[in-house]
């Protein structure tokens, strides 16, 4: 009996470094320029094989396998099958509009904007199925027999109700869909699954959502005190800088200090999320902390400002790596039961939407 | 057995998430023989295909089985090494030609895509059918209705105008249309408007015959569907754009030709006039009346002169042509009138409204 067990260390690390990376993201950088772009999807596929071989799990590495024809190709298709036609749907409904049917003009003219709310949701789940299919780990694979069409009607629906309590809903509509989405996929023989509870991350939302107010209202006593304060000093000129001075910071907490705090509801919500997925007998942990995140955005922003916007290409390095150092996994896999999955995958037609492939996980 | 053919291996058979550590070993034939205590297997080479380089380590694939894999280390011994598939970087087109090569010839043709785009007007205009731009033309600007000043005796002199610059058997469709304007213009579909504040402001029937020709020059010359193309771009070979008509008009009064295009015109009109023995003298008058009070008139003669080499050198160049010659009138004084007061005597022209 084959037997692993992972309580020993951490089980992801990873081991790449970004000189290596340089070596593969520069030359890509170049390509792509010199073929319009058509090379980023061979780009694109060069920096996951780098980053998903130089990340370990438990004892082996993972390996991607996706390839650059079937990202492109996929894109090809979806600008055949969606964007022509959206297009054109826009001009037909314009059309109709200046011609006088106003009401067949604008609701032709909302199709569109409903296709890509349905489609965004589509492709988040299409995006994290190809992911798991071309994901290799001591030979298996994952994936999902689900073809997302129901999801992408989930999608929807369940952001539409999030948004309609005032917005008091989104912590749950981001943690159910979590949960439908991570349980229609699976890696090898067995299902994932996800039970992450909106009422963990409820509290941090409500900071998120009533710190506007608290803001605004502290904002006005501040800019108060700070005209009084003024006025104190320097009489009616003093009063007038003071309040321009507390306008000044009352504008850049709201801005600063509001971005802040949104990261601080999401680095709550992908701990919950991730701490609630489950994959047989093993459970998941991510273990960033706000100030990880934050920590994060900075490097982000400094590795593109410092090398005049050429750094851009070591952002997903940047995120991949934060990502796996993060996370953490517990429990048993009996490698003997560990067999390949069965779900479907197609050779290209599997690149049909996966060419939305907007951040998966 | 010689070091040379044997090495470390690691496979996992794509089956089971079960790994097989052991050595792969070559015995001279067409097959990899890898063994391990739990289990041997042998490959042919030919089924082998690289996939990719990890830290120290070289990873392979079978063709016939997706998922196997076959791990060895990548200081490989030589003998080993020369039997299996070749390391591949950036794919297969690059791999071959090598990056700096790549990136030279994928440059090459990608200036060369964008300078067919970008000159896709002068070389993809002229070759438009004439009947996709006349369908165009007539999607653009509808039906003219009663915008277009009508009288029997007007209609008559325009044409004989018109027979004057434009020879060819099927004559381009001309027009003078209700607005004050001094401008004139070829529209897409082969249309020419002359404006009435431009009728009005001729001073003989000549310096009509010279505008009218520069204007038959443009369609003449697939001036049209180059400039249409310039201004909205590929765009409006699938769709023809739909806003109102007279903002369309406007659009393409104001719409620029080249200078090549312009001087092209010119020239057009200048040979047709000498055809027909019309004086250019009259076109020279007019280019330098524009030319002299461009700035007290402005806003009349923005759309033709804007574009337009300098009126001076065009009225030199018309007055050029003339030298030497004896020239017959192109329309009687009474034919002339019909055409000045076109406008005001046709009972049912409309307002030409713009927005």
């Amino acid at each position: 009996m084959h037997y692993d067990d992972i309580q020993a260390e951490s089980a992801f690390g990873f081991d790449g470094n970004w000189k290596d990376f340089a070596k593969i993201a520069l030359p890509n950088l170049l390509l792509t320029i010199v073929t319009l772009g058509i090379y980023r999807f061979w780009a694109t596929t060069r920096e996951r094989q780098y980053l998903w071989s130089h990340t370990r799990f438990v004892d082996e590495r993972l390996e991607w396998t996706g390839t650059g024809k079937e990202l492109f190709i996929g894109f090809v298709l979806v600008m055949l099958l969606f964007a022509i036609p959206l297009f054109g749907i826009q001009f037909v409904s314009q059309a109709l509009v200046l011609r006088g049917y106003e009401t067949a003009g604008v609701v032709l003219g909302l199709l569109p904007l409903f296709m890509i709310f349905y489609l965004t949701g589509l492709a988040r789940f299409r995006a994290l199925r190809y992911r798991l299919s071309r994901t290799r780990w001591r030979g298996i694979r994952g994936g999902s027999d689900d073809q997302g069409f129901t999801y992408g009607l989930s999608y929807m629906w369940k952001t539409f109700v999030g948004y309609l309590a005032l917005g008091l809903l989104v912590p749950w509509s981001m943690t159910s869909l979590w949960n439908e989405r991570w349980g229609k996929m699976s890696f090898g023989p067995h299902r994932f699954d996800a039970d992450a509870d909106s009422a963990n991350v409820f509290a941090r939302f409500l900071l998120f959502y009533l710190s506007p107010f608290v803001f605004v209202i502290g904002g006005v006593i501040a800019a108060a005190t700070g005209g009084l304060a003024g006025y104190g000093i320097g009489g009616e000129e003093g009063a007038g800088v003071g309040l321009f001075t507390s306008v000044i910071i009352l504008g850049l907490f709201f801005y600063v200090g509001l971005g802040l705090i949104a990261v601080a509801f999401y680095a709550k919500f992908y701990r919950e999320a991730v701490g609630s997925t489950h994959w047989k007998d093993l459970h998941f942990g991510f273990e960033a902390s706000t100030k990880d995140w934050i920590m994060l955005l900075i490097g982000d922003v400094l590795t593109v400002v410092l090398t005049l916007g050429i750094g851009f290409v070591f952002l997903s390095y940047r995120h991949w790596k934060f990502f796996v150092t993060h996370m953490e996994a517990g429990g048993d896999i009996l490698l003997d039961e560990l067999t390949q999955s069965t779900t479907a995958t197609a050779r290209h037609g599997e690149g049909l939407l996966d060419a939305f492939d907007i951040g998966a996980i | 057995m010689d070091e040379a053919f044997q090495a470390s291996a690691q496979w996992y058979d794509g089956h089971t998430a079960i790994r097989h550590e052991g050595e792969a070993v070559w015995n001279g034939g067409d097959v990899l023989a890898l063994r391990s205590s739990s289990g041997d297997t042998d490959v042919p080479f030919t089924d082998l295909e690289y996939a990719e380089e990890r830290a120290g380590e070289l990873v392979y694939r079978r063709s016939s089985q997706a998922d196997f894999r076959l791990i060895l280390p990548a200081d490989l011994p030589a003998g080993l090494a020369s039997r299996l598939p070749e390391k591949q970087v950036y794919g297969a087109w690059v791999d071959k030609l090598g990056i700096g090569k790549a990136t030279a010839i994928f440059a090459a043709v990608s200036v060369a895509a964008v300078a067919l785009f970008m000159t896709a007007p002068e070389w993809l205009g002229p070759r438009v059918p004439q009947s996709w731009e006349r369908n165009l033309g007539d999607a653009m600007i509808g039906d003219m209705g009663n915008r277009l000043c009508h009288t029997p005796q007007g209609d008559a002199a325009l044409a004989k105008l018109l027979g004057a610059v434009d020879p060819a058997q099927q004559k381009v469709r001309a027009g003078v249309a209700n607005i004050g304007m001094v401008n004139a213009v070829a529209l897409p579909g082969g249309q020419v408007l002359l404006f009435d504040g431009l009728v009005q402001d001729a001073e003989t029937p000549e310096e009509l015959a010279g505008v009218l020709g520069h204007e038959v020059g443009h369609v003449r010359e697939r001036h049209v569907m180059t400039a249409l193309l310039r201004q909205f771009g590929l765009s409006i070979l699938l769709s023809g754009a739909n806003s109102g008509m007279g903002e369309t008009v406007f659009g393409l009064a104001s719409m620029g030709y080249s200078r090549d295009a312009e001087r092209e015109a010119d020239e057009y009109a200048r040979e047709r006039m000498a055809e027909s023995d019309i004086s250019p003298l009259g076109a020279a008058d007019f280019f330098e009346r524009i030319g002299g009070d461009a700035e007290g008139e402005q806003n009349a003669v923005i759309g033709w002169v804007s574009s337009h080499p300098d009126p001076r050198e065009r009225a030199e160049a018309y007055r050029a042509a003339a030298k030497g010659k004896s020239f017959t009138p192109v329309l009687s004084d009474d034919e002339f009138a019909a055409l000045k007061s076109m406008c005001e005597e046709d009972p049912n022209v409309e307002e030409f409204d713009f927005f």
